[in-house]
């Protein structure tokens, strides 16, 4: 039973991680944390289940809705945060928030307040069994996607050009357009990547919930930004650390706390929280440059 | 203002006419303002909105018909609360503002107690649209009416029905974010103890909870095996926790009340199997809710989703009869008409609120989801002595 905890712990800590990895690209380089990334979630969330509704295979319908995340991050930018280049952090979180409750009720009153069942294939809500140990096919997925995205992501920022001056933009990007990068470029390409990991969570959240709603961007967001906190504002690594480090804390508590006491979960959860940030107040993974919002 | 009303008829009428009729003042209509604070965006929009369907469909009836009681033309103003506590107290003072003689609020107890706050002071009668903790009436005082079956009453209908299917042990899910997730699967448990079963274990959860996971690997850990989990989760959570734990390879069955018979419940299909649920009433063959299923399709334009359309749609009777009892549109007469009204004849079946309270006692339908589809059981009132206090 303990190695079937560590499993959902590390299942939920990867999609936190590719949450507040999609949180973290965008501040490194905007300073802004963008309270809208959980609608990014929601609207790829209605896009697979569009797609499915379309008579889509499912692999083609999960590829739609990914990409629907990461246009609409793209979008986004230039509709919303572009005008608002070089404002203060707080015009740009409370730009942020505006979205996200425009983009709610957009939901709410254009598709419906009732949550849409998304039925998954039958094989996601399979099991494998080894004597009386299983692993469901959900959380194996979960974990599997989230490690190969954060590769992946690697990959993107240690090889290529625009990675790499992504990474310098991180620490000065002032220096970085004296160099004859465009900005523009470096910012679209931070909310492309950051659209394309909301709507990989989306799909995994998804996967897990059976259903979207126009409400289900705000409780990953908030994970999401705690997780990002936690592992340092602006730090990569951190950020992963830190979806790690809360998914853990998450399934460890509710898998032991008592009945009586479970209820206080988040409280104790936020508690924790509190105290890495005053052991470490820059997270746990500092960022290079560090900022504050 | 009925009064100013008639002097304007009559000027009206004596302008056209060029005479002054005196026999006009009094067949003209008066109005009666009914306030809904109901959500129209957030969690329980969809509760509420289906609901108030209903409610309106009743009201346009009885409106072609001269009004409440035949006399009384209502004007329903709606007002949203956006799922919010707070937000609902400050619309319904608003409504109360403009003149509300009966107060509709929202599908869940704790709005409908912030309303009830202000309404009890006034002696506003005050209906909840399909909100069913039985502790909700008692927290506000004598205005405060249930219209759908109490939580308590469900639970001992779905326990009467485990145990007569042969099911021991049953592991209770709750949440203590609403009275609703938090009592429900306790009533369950009382009954159901009672009558010789065990609860063998317990578990909670947050609403939005993303992960279940922990919780669902603590069941399938469990010494003494469940041969049932009974919860008052709904969505989005009750999709999110059946998936996994289905997800998780664990088969035993699980059971719920009202809030899961829904049409995106239905649409999980084969991951709902077996899944047990209630409702308010059964469209039998031949039976006045299927009229009224027929009745609604065409009136809104598509069928109803649930049976909070036509528990709505009876709330309207219940008004219009309790009008008519007290003869006049005095909200304190009108409130005591309601809790007086006793085997009154609605569409699912009969009606009581006397001797009750303000918790009505009605027939609970038991449906299973079986094909994507939900299935009538059984209907029943349970015995009152079985029924937990709340």
């Amino acid at each position: 039973m303990i190695a079937q905890q560590i499993i959902n712990a590390v299942s939920l800590g990867g999609v936190y991680a590719l949450l507040a990895l999609g949180l973290a690209i965008v501040f490194s380089i905007v300073g802004l944390i963008n309270f809208a990334h959980g609608e990014l979630m929601t609207l790829s969330g209605y896009a697979l289940l569009a797609a499915l509704v379309f008579g889509l295979p499912f692999p083609v319908a999960v590829l739609v809705a990914v990409s629907c995340g990461a246009l609409a991050a793209v979008a986004m930018e230039r509709v919303a945060f572009r005008p608002m280049r070089g404002a203060s952090v707080t015009s740009l979180l409370l730009t942020s928030f505006a979205v996200s409750s425009l983009l709610k009720v957009v939901f709410q009153n254009g598709i419906s307040a009732r949550p849409q069942a998304v039925a998954m294939p039958g094989w996601m809500t399979g099991a494998f069994s080894f004597g009386d140990f299983t692993i469901g096919v959900g959380p194996s997925i979960s974990i599997v996607v989230s490690a190969l995205a954060l590769i992946a992501l690697e990959v993107f920022l240690r090889r290529s050009v625009t990675g790499t001056a992504m990474r310098a933009a991180a620490e000065d990007f002032n220096v970085v357009r004296l160099m004859g990068i465009p900005a523009s470029r470096i910012i679209a390409t931070a909310f492309l990547l950051s659209g394309l990991l909301a709507g990989l969570a989306a799909m995994l959240w998804v996967a897990q919930r059976a259903s979207v709603d126009p409400l289900m961007g705000f409780t990953p967001v908030l994970k999401a930004f705690i997780a990002a906190v936690v592992g340092g504002l602006g730090s990569l690594p951190g950020a992963v650390a830190g979806g790690f480090l809360l998914g853990i804390i998450e399934v460890l508590l509710q898998a032991t706390l008592p009945a009586a006491i479970a209820p206080y979960r988040d409280a104790i959860v936020l508690s924790g929280v509190i105290a890495v940030l005053l052991l470490r107040p820059q997270g746990l993974i500092p960022a290079v440059r560090v900022q504050r919002s | 203002m009925p009064s100013l009303h008639r002097l304007h008829r009559a000027a009206l009428y004596a302008a056209v006419f060029g005479t002054t009729i005196v026999a006009i003042s009094t067949a003209s209509a008066e109005e009666i303002i009914i306030g809904a604070a109901t959500a129209q965006t957030g969690v329980l929009a969809p509760y509420d909105q289906p609901a108030l369907a209903g409610l309106r469909m009743a009201l346009d009836e009885l409106n072609a018909k001269g009004g409440l009681a035949g006399k009384y033309t209502v004007k329903l103003m709606i007002k949203d609360t956006r799922s919010d506590t707070a937000q609902t107290a400050t619309v319904a003072q608003e409504l109360i503002d403009a003149g509300a003689k009966i107060m509709i609020t929202p599908c869940d107890a704790d709005p409908s107690i912030s309303a009830g706050q202000l309404t009890q002071p006034l002696g506003i009668p005050t209906l909840t649209l399909c909100g069913s903790a039985p502790v909700l009436t008692g927290a506000v005082g004598d205005v405060m009416f249930g219209t759908y079956p109490a939580d308590n009453v469900q639970a001992t209908a779905v326990a009467d029905f485990a145990v007569s299917e042969g099911k021991k042990k049953v592991f209770l899910l709750t949440s203590p974010d609403t009275t609703y997730t938090a009592n429900l699967p306790e009533y369950f448990g009382k009954v159901f103890e009672k009558k010789g079963g065990a609860i063998v274990g317990r578990g909670t959860f947050t609403m939005g909870q993303p992960d279940f996971s922990a919780e669902i690997t603590n069941i399938k850990g469990l010494a003494d095996k469940p041969d049932l989990i009974m919860t008052a989760a709904y969505e989005p959570d009750f999709p999110a926790f059946i998936q996994q734990l289905r997800g998780a390879g664990v088969t035993i069955p699980v059971y719920g009340a009202d809030a899961i018979g829904t049409p995106t419940i239905k649409a999980l299909g084969k991951l709902v199997d077996g899944v047990v649920y209630t409702a308010a009433g059964y469209a039998e063959p031949g039976s006045k809710l299927e009229a009224f299923n027929a009745a609604f399709t065409k009136y809104a334009g598509h069928a109803p989703e649930s049976t909070y359309e036509v528990n709505g749609y009876e709330i309207g009777l219940i008004l219009d009869q309790a009008v008519k009892t007290a003869g006049s549109d005095d909200p304190k007469a009108i409130r005591d008409a309601i809790a007086n009204l006793k085997d009154f004849k609605g569409i699912t079946g009969k009606i009581t609120y006397a001797g009750t309270n303000r918790m009505p006692l009605r027939p609970v339908a038991l449906m299973r989801y079986e094909g994507g589809e939900g299935k009538h059981v059984e209907t029943l009132i349970p015995d009152a002595s079985d029924v937990p206090a709340p």
